[in-house]
């Protein structure tokens, strides 16, 4: 594979170091690359396929999450970040990456219009920062970076993660939303009993979060917790995938090991957040063979 | 001036707040928020700007009655491409409240905005602009000159059945007077004025202080004694705040400038101040105490390691210990890792919000600042306070007109401080306490603490050896300095009352902190240009160039070198100010520019300030006068030695005789309810415990999100090894015995690690001593007592004391409701923190029962021990029969326990504490959300005694019957089987109680979960 990822990072971004670990556990390679540096040098874009805004503070959180560090990338990089999503290359905004692209317009960008911001990612409803661990469907974009995915159990941590939009927004990006909140699988609405990682049950089948607080852990609009822009290969999502990609990492690790280990099992390495990395690798192998 | 004024959507998650907050005290009302910006620069009413601050789908910006400001209002006369605006009258409101900053308190958000105004007005003045490489020293952040500085402040507009006093109560709930103004406006008088007033808080002094001053030591003791209690007076006899000196340090000082044959100089005295404080020398721990000629920290709290480290030999796990600003042990072949546990309790009684954010971001500088510099990747909190749900009335003064905070003021702040500190550095918060007792009404004990990361070799040098040389150059690198912060170091080594300096108030700035960390740890570390690094933390810089001078033998400062945040302040002021977010590193010279280059690279700020020496000298100028030069050796311990005598009188009353209880399920759900022991989940949530994906067992555990007093974290993501750290302290103990609170705390903080999977043999523990009134005989008595009881148990546990900090005046003095004089002491506090490692997470046990038909044994010994327990206390009862520790006993327990861990033997365990057996069978049956068939009839007590006595070294597991036969072979006697968890809903404890989970968890975790 001979896709290359960069991974931003300065002015408070801070999960740069173990979101480019997972891009490079599923056999890319990338690099880290401070924003000022990327500023310096905005060719690099040229020959990078994969672009990730990872999660963090940038700023703190002043003037909003993720606007500042938006307006100096879009003051500073706009007509070549323009450029490169509208190349055919994947881009990943996950957190505060999520409320930077959503504050710089590229998604969801209906009709292409890049840039235009028509999105808020906002306070939680509680007013608490909230880090707990989220069931998620796949809604109706047809991104790349969703294939073969139903569901995914990875958790949240944002005090502004609240997706506002006006109605008729929420109505044309209905086909762009690429994740939203829902109740545990085998669920009676209790956060108490989790399925097990294995089971991959029909989508619709699954109970919606309907806003309930803590499977919607913000107030979200539709209880949505990641939109794509029209191509779907600009994804943004509040939830942390790279936190959620080991079974070792999972809030009910110590229940799965412990069954594992009473019925002689193996555990599975890997767990649902690394689909999402597997399906951007998976995504350029494809595109490759296709050029062959 | 420009005010830029930002209006939210009315569904704002921060107004929903405070609706809630009005409403949950009978008055309704509808709020609205509104961010406001000011600034001197016309530039910033530009559209671009203003576009900068506003998210379009949910914000609006706002005018503000142009036509009737005063030219200093709204936009008239602004740029022909100011933004449109809508009116801020239209909007509906009967109170209009406003929260800003005074002059020279921190304000993040303001420096954020004039960042953005940088970037839209003045692009070639922005970070990493264009026009320049990385690199290019034009790239350094501006002198923040006003034509770019904005301020923020926050206005509510608040709708409803609300009076102005509903405003006034509501402002002070929101506001700090310390360090915040708050206006208010009705809508009349908002209209009229045309809105609120344009306020730029801009720090202006006045340069009569800018020079330094002579002091005459020649006089009475009396004086000197004034010098030393209330500081250096001025010209108009105000008095600068409290140098912290007793008399027989003035006379020393005035000993040795009598030598000198010079007056010295006021720098030089504030220097001695900070340098000999009981903040920087821990004097009481240093002095010889008694018999004990070496004082008790080299006595009993280095010895112990000494003699551990002897007996270990060749499998001594310690590899920096006490010399640096965080301790270090190996983590693995490639690893050490390091931990430091730091107290800020003065500060956050003052202003608790500051006091924990500027706590937390600077024990992350003492990671940082370890060896050559480690990754921070775990923080730790523990907050000592006064019951929220409690309003006690005390004054600082005896016209009653300074009260102290709430305990509920205290406890949000103290809490969101550690939130957005370690939130905002990237640092996961997996693990912390919360104790309650009224007496930390006045003086709340606020633990922070840092494990960090480090190669064990960097450049093929041991990564823990740093020192300095002669000709580094002293690089001053992160914020800048102002007066924020000044007199810390003296401040908190004196009791709180009426004249405590607000000065000493400091707010973190976390994401200035984050750039140059990410600078030093991730990129400039690794290519060895630098020599030694320290923090500047209390005593600010006279603290870290002096401290870093003691490797060199020398200093030399320029004073005038140092980048300020404003003019004008005095050369002894800019030396010891406290100002956060800054590290001293040693450079040498032909590395200085290269340095200097990528930290502007990254937006940070670094500058040379002076340079080492081996003189011998600590010498600073002021362009170019001298203005201090002394002896290094005289300033680092010159220091007259004070003997400490003490006494020890054991505490306690005769043991109750309580009544049993008629209902043990009500009991023990009263029990659970108790603030010590029922769920903090909300802070747990608010902490951000998985970044770095690190988190294997979490602060809330099982599927009933029990909050967990261990926790396991895996720092590098391809070693299956892992952190596993914990808490152990019990203040109320030191009501009857300071040495058996002692060994409790240090054998609680060993077992939580234990009993989670830590290897027992790899295992290293923090001493944190608060104390108080540490000028009474008995009080030093008390602490030799629980030193002496440490000493005992590490060196038996074999488990070394890496780092430690203490606290010695943790008392408020202060007036009651009725005007009279009360002194509040603290109970003596030990808190003991463990850091081990586990060889593999997979042997991580959880506190949560997994599966119904497992055994539930309990391992260790259930004795009549209530003294102090939290079964007396809610009985209002003290008694006498404190938990004694059997240390040896424990020992083995231990041993065999991190032995069937390996083996995993283990399917849940519980240590045992505060509350007991019964607690912890709660605990679990809420945690797994499992029944739970027990039965105590093998334990000779009664119920009660039995259910909540609070015997050490035990813990409470359950196990996989498969697991059955081997489990009891490894345990032997230690094991007693007591049951089995069931399918069912119960908690049931034959003949004694049978509740339902559900009303269990309700009791548990009810209490607190609305804050």
């Amino acid at each position: 594979m001979s896709a290359k990822v960069l991974v931003l990072s300065g002015y408070g971004l801070n999960c740069e170091e173990e979101t480019l670990f997972a891009f490079e556990h599923v056999g890319l390679t990338g690099s880290i690359r401070h924003i000022n540096d990327l500023i310096y040098n905005p060719k690099e874009l040229d020959d990078t396929q994969i672009l990730v805004v990872p999660g963090g503070f940038s700023y703190g959180d002043d003037t909003g999450s993720g606007n500042a560090f938006a307006q100096k990338m879009r003051l500073s990089l706009w007509d070549h970040l323009k450029t490169f999503v509208e190349r055919d290359t994947l881009t990943l905004g996950i957190c505060n990456g999520c409320q930077i692209l959503t504050n710089l317009g590229l998604v969801p960008a209906p009709d292409k219009n890049y840039g235009q911001r028509s999105v808020a990612v906002t306070h939680n409803l509680t007013a608490r920062y909230q880090c707990r661990w989220v069931d998620l469907k796949v809604g109706a974009s047809n991104s790349p970076w969703l294939s073969n995915i139903n569901t995914m159990h990875i958790p949240v941590a944002h005090g502004e993660g609240r997706f506002m939009m006006e109605q008729e927004t929420l109505d044309a990006i209905q086909n762009q939303i690429a994740f939203q909140y829902c109740h545990p699988e085998q669920s009676e609405g209790s956060p108490d009993s989790r399925g097990d990682s294995s089971a991959s049950p029909q989508n619709d089948t699954i109970e919606p979060a309907n806003n309930e607080f803590p499977f919607n852990p913000n107030g979200s609009m539709n209880d949505i917790a990641g939109i794509t822009d029209q191509s779907g290969r600009v994804l943004a999502l509040m939830p942390h995938p790279e936190r959620g990609m080991f079974t070792w990492q999972r809030d009910d690790y110590d229940r799965l090991k412990d069954k594992a280990q009473r019925d002689g099992a193996t555990l599975p390495e890997e767990s649902d957040g690394m689909a999402l990395f597997k399906n951007a690798a998976e995504y350029f192998e494809v595109a490759k063979r296709k050029r062959a | 001036m420009s005010r830029i004024q930002i209006l939210s959507h009315e569904d704002d998650g921060r107004a929903r707040q405070i609706e809630q907050a009005l409403k949950a005290k009978g008055k309704p009302a509808s709020v609205r928020v509104v961010d406001v910006y000011t600034s001197e620069n016309t530039k910033a009413q530009s559209l671009e700007f203003v576009d900068s601050l506003t998210n379009p789908v949910t914000q609006m910006p706002l005018s503000c009655h142009p036509e009737r400001s005063e030219g200093s209002h709204g936009v008239e006369g602004g740029p022909s491409s100011q933004a449109p605006q809508d009116d801020i009258c239209d909007v509906d409101f009967d109170w209009a409240l406003e929260i800003g900053y005074l002059p020279g308190v921190t304000d993040n958000v303001g420096h954020t905005a004039s960042e953005l105004l940088k970037l839209t007005c003045h692009p070639e003045r922005s970070e990493g602009s264009h026009a320049i490489k990385p690199g290019d020293p034009s790239v350094a952040p501006l002198p923040q000159d006003d034509s770019t500085e904005c301020y923020s402040a926050r206005l509510l507009l608040i709708k409803g059945k609300v009076d102005k006093a509903d405003i006034e109560s509501l402002a002070s709930e929101l506001s700090n007077k310390l360090i915040q103004r708050a206006s208010i406006k009705s809508h009349d008088a908002f209209t009229k004025d045309g809105g609120m007033e344009t306020i730029i808080p801009k720090v202006v002094l006045d340069n009569k202080g800018a020079v330094a001053d002579d002091i005459d030591l020649n006089v009475s003791d009396e004086e000197l004694q004034i010098i030393g209690t209330q500081g250096i007076a001025d010209a108009d006899g105000t008095r600068r705040g409290p140098l912290g000196m007793s008399l027989l340090y003035m006379q020393a000082v005035k000993d040795y400038f009598a030598k000198e044959g010079r007056p010295a100089k006021d720098i030089e005295l504030e220097t001695l101040a900070q340098t000999w404080s009981e903040h920087c020398k821990h004097t009481i721990f240093a002095s010889p105490i008694d018999d004990v000629k070496d004082g008790i920290f080299k006595h009993y709290i280095r010895r112990a390691t000494v003699d551990i480290r002897k007996k270990r030999g060749k499998d001594d796990i310690c590899v920096s210990v006490f010399s640096d600003d965080s301790g270090g042990i190996i983590f693995d072949d490639k690893h050490l890792i390091t931990h430091k546990v730091e107290t800020h309790n003065s500060p956050s009684a003052l202003d608790p919000f500051g006091g924990s954010i500027t706590g937390i971001v600077g024990v992350n500088r003492d990671c940082i600042a370890f060896g050559m510099g480690a990754k921070p990747v775990i923080n730790i909190y523990g907050f000592c306070l006064a019951d929220p749900r409690t309003k006690p009335e005390y004054y600082r003064d005896k016209a009653k007109t300074n009260a102290i905070l709430s305990p509920e003021t205290i406890m949000n702040g103290v809490v969101r401080g550690v939130e957005v500190g370690g939130n905002c550095s990237g640092i996961p918060t997996p693990q912390g306490f919360v104790y309650f007792d009224d007496r930390f009404v006045g003086k709340p004990l606020v633990f922070v603490g840092t494990v960090g990361l480090i190669p064990r070799e960097i450049n093929n040098k041991p990564s823990h050896e740093k020192g300095t040389n002669p000709g580094d150059k002293i690089l001053m690198v992160g914020g800048r300095v102002g007066r924020d912060g000044i007199h810390g170091a003296t401040f908190s080594s004196v009791v709180l009352d009426e004249n405590s300096p607000a000065t000493a108030v400091q707010i973190g700035d976390p994401i200035t902190q984050k750039k140059f960390s990410d600078v030093i740890i991730k990129e400039i570390r690794d290519q060895g240009l630098y020599t030694a690094m320290t923090d500047n933390g209390a005593g600010g810089l006279s603290s870290s160039v002096g401290e870093l001078a003691e490797g060199s033998g020398g200093f030399h400062i320029e004073l005038d070198k140092v980048p300020l945040k404003y003019p004008g302040m005095a050369p002894w002021e800019i030396w010891i100010s406290e100002s956060q977010e800054r590290m001293s590193i040693a450079v040498p010279p032909e590395n200085t520019e290269k340095m200097i280059e990528l930290f502007a690279s990254r937006g940070v700020e670094a500058t040379v300030i002076g340079e080492f020496t081996d003189t011998g000298r600590a010498h600073a100028t002021w362009h170019g006068e001298t203005v201090m030069d002394m002896d290094m050796d005289f300033l680092h311990g010159g220091l007259p030695e004070t003997p400490l005598k003490t006494t020890y009188t054991q505490g306690g009353e005769a043991e109750p005789d309580l009544p049993e209880p008629k209902d043990y399920g009500q009991a023990l759900k009263d029990m659970l309810g108790q603030p010590n022991i029922c769920s903090k989940e909300f802070i747990s949530t608010q902490y951000d415990h998985n970044v770095q994906g690190s988190a294997v067992l979490g602060p809330l555990q099982g599927p009933g999100r029990v909050y967990a007093d261990a926790s396991v974290t895996k720092p590098v993501l391809t070693s299956s090894k892992g952190v596993v750290l914990s808490q152990g302290l019990a203040p109320r103990y030191s009501d009857i015995d300071t040495g058996a609170m002692a060994a409790a705390a240090l054998d609680m903080a060993v077992r939580n690690a234990v009993a989670a999977g830590a290897n027992f043999h790899h295992l290293a523990i923090l001493d944190n001593f608060c104390w108080c009134s540490s000028d009474d005989p008995e009080r030093l008595g008390q602490l030799k007592r629980a030193a002496e009881a440490i000493y005992d148990l590490s060196v038996l546990y074999e488990t070394p004391f890496i780092s430690g900090k203490d606290s010695m005046f943790n008392d408020f003095k202060g007036y009651d409701a009725d005007g009279a004089a009360v002194n509040i002491s603290v109970p003596p506090t030990l808190l003991v923190s463990s850091i081990g490692v586990i060889p593999d997470v997979e042997q991580s046990i959880s506190l949560a029962p997994k599966a119904p038909g497992d055994l539930i044994y309990i391992l260790g010994e259930t004795k009549n021990e209530l003294g102090a327990s939290e079964y007396y206390d809610m009985n209002g009862a003290l008694g006498q029969n404190i938990p004694q520790i059997n240390g040896a006993k424990n020992l083995e327990l231990y041993k065999l326990y991190s032995q069937a861990a390996r083996q995993n033997l283990i399917a849940s365990a519980l240590s045992i504490s505060l509350g007991g057996l019964g607690v912890a069978l709660a605990k679990k049956a809420i945690a797994g959300q499992m029944g739970m068939d027990v039965d105590l009839s093998g334990l000779d007590l009664r119920p009660d005694k039995l259910l909540f006595s609070e015997s050490l070294g035990r813990v409470l597991v359950t196990v996989t019957p498969t697991n059955q036969k081997e489990f009891e072979k490894n345990f032997g006697d230690f094991a007693q089987k007591i049951g089995q968890t069931t399918s069912d809903n119960k908690l049931n404890i034959n003949k004694i109680l049978e509740v339902n989970i559900n009303a269990i968890e309700e009791a548990y975790k009810a209490p607190l979960k609305d804050y």
